[in-house]
């Protein structure tokens, strides 16, 4: 399963996700695009923290950063987080799958047994 | 900051009408494993499949696709074997974006004749994970906060 994926920005897009503050900062995003300073507001940590945050989100493809010098408002990028979330689905999909065939298997040995 | 963080964690549960020792048995005995391994769509040949069910011990299945032949193989080690109840079992990392996953499958009798089976799949990462990638980042960071202060 895990071949079929482009490994290197799953390794960063689950590392970015795996912070709570980031996911934090990404809900915030999905209200809209918002500025480095509008996003530290709710957070204990100093802007500088919220800054390195969003260089990790930023490289991880989750969000895009504006170009316009002074504010470089962020806003969510959903290619990649859907990159992470289809992989996690594969998964889930390999033992649901499996699952649904040992459910079937143990059905028809026991059958087998009724018989015997 | 390089602090290991928390992995993905899936979990997946299922009750199965059948007694805890027979679903025991499909997850320990290849004969059986081989029957339904893997989603609809594979077939695992049985001399395909090594097991070890024992604290340390590997296992290696390999499914081929239906449809095109394709081969997917899963290996790993089991960690812990209690049996009717607990398989845990390691699953190393194929590529580099993980270190590895571990599986807790939990075997519980619901004491009418079925069984609830519980898997839990830790999959982890590190910060350190990212790199170089990372260290590169401070300089350019200390520079970002110089601007927004000045």
């Amino acid at each position: 399963m895990i071949s079929e994926m482009t490994v290197d920005q799953l390794s960063t897009t689950f590392a970015a996700l795996a912070d709570p503050t980031r996911r934090a900062i990404l809900a915030q995003l999905a209200k809209g695009e918002a500025t480095v300073n509008e996003l530290a507001e709710p957070f204990p940590i100093t802007l500088q923290a919220v800054s390195k945050h969003l260089k990790v989100l930023e490289r991880a493809g989750l969000i895009a950063r504006g170009r316009s010098a002074q504010l470089r408002p962020s806003r969510l990028q959903g290619e990649a987080l859907k990159e992470a979330a289809d992989w996690l689905a594969g998964y889930r999909g390999f033992w649901e799958g499996s699952l649904d065939r040992l459910e079937e298997h143990l059905r028809d040995i026991q059958r087998g047994t009724r018989l015997d | 900051m390089t602090e290991p963080i928390r992995a993905q964690e899936i979990t997946i549960s299922r009750v199965l009408d059948a007694p805890r020792e027979l679903v025991w048995k499909a997850w320990t005995e290849p004969e059986q494993l081989a029957r339904w391994w893997g989603p609809a769509g594979w077939t695992n040949p049985l001399e395909a499949i090594t097991m070890e069910v024992r604290p340390g011990g590997t296992f290696r299945v390999t499914s081929i696709s239906d449809a095109d032949g394709s081969q997917m193989t899963t290996r790993g080690v089991y960690r812990d074997v209690v049996e009717p109840e607990r398989l845990v079992f390691d699953e190393p990392a194929e590529d580099a974006w993980h270190e590895g996953a571990v599986s807790v499958a939990e075997f519980t009798a619901l004491g009418d004749g079925r069984t609830e089976i519980v898997l839990h799949t830790t999959i982890r990462t590190t910060d350190e994970m990212l790199g170089p990638a990372e260290a590169g980042m401070a300089g350019s960071l200390d520079r970002l906060a110089e601007h927004l202060n000045s």
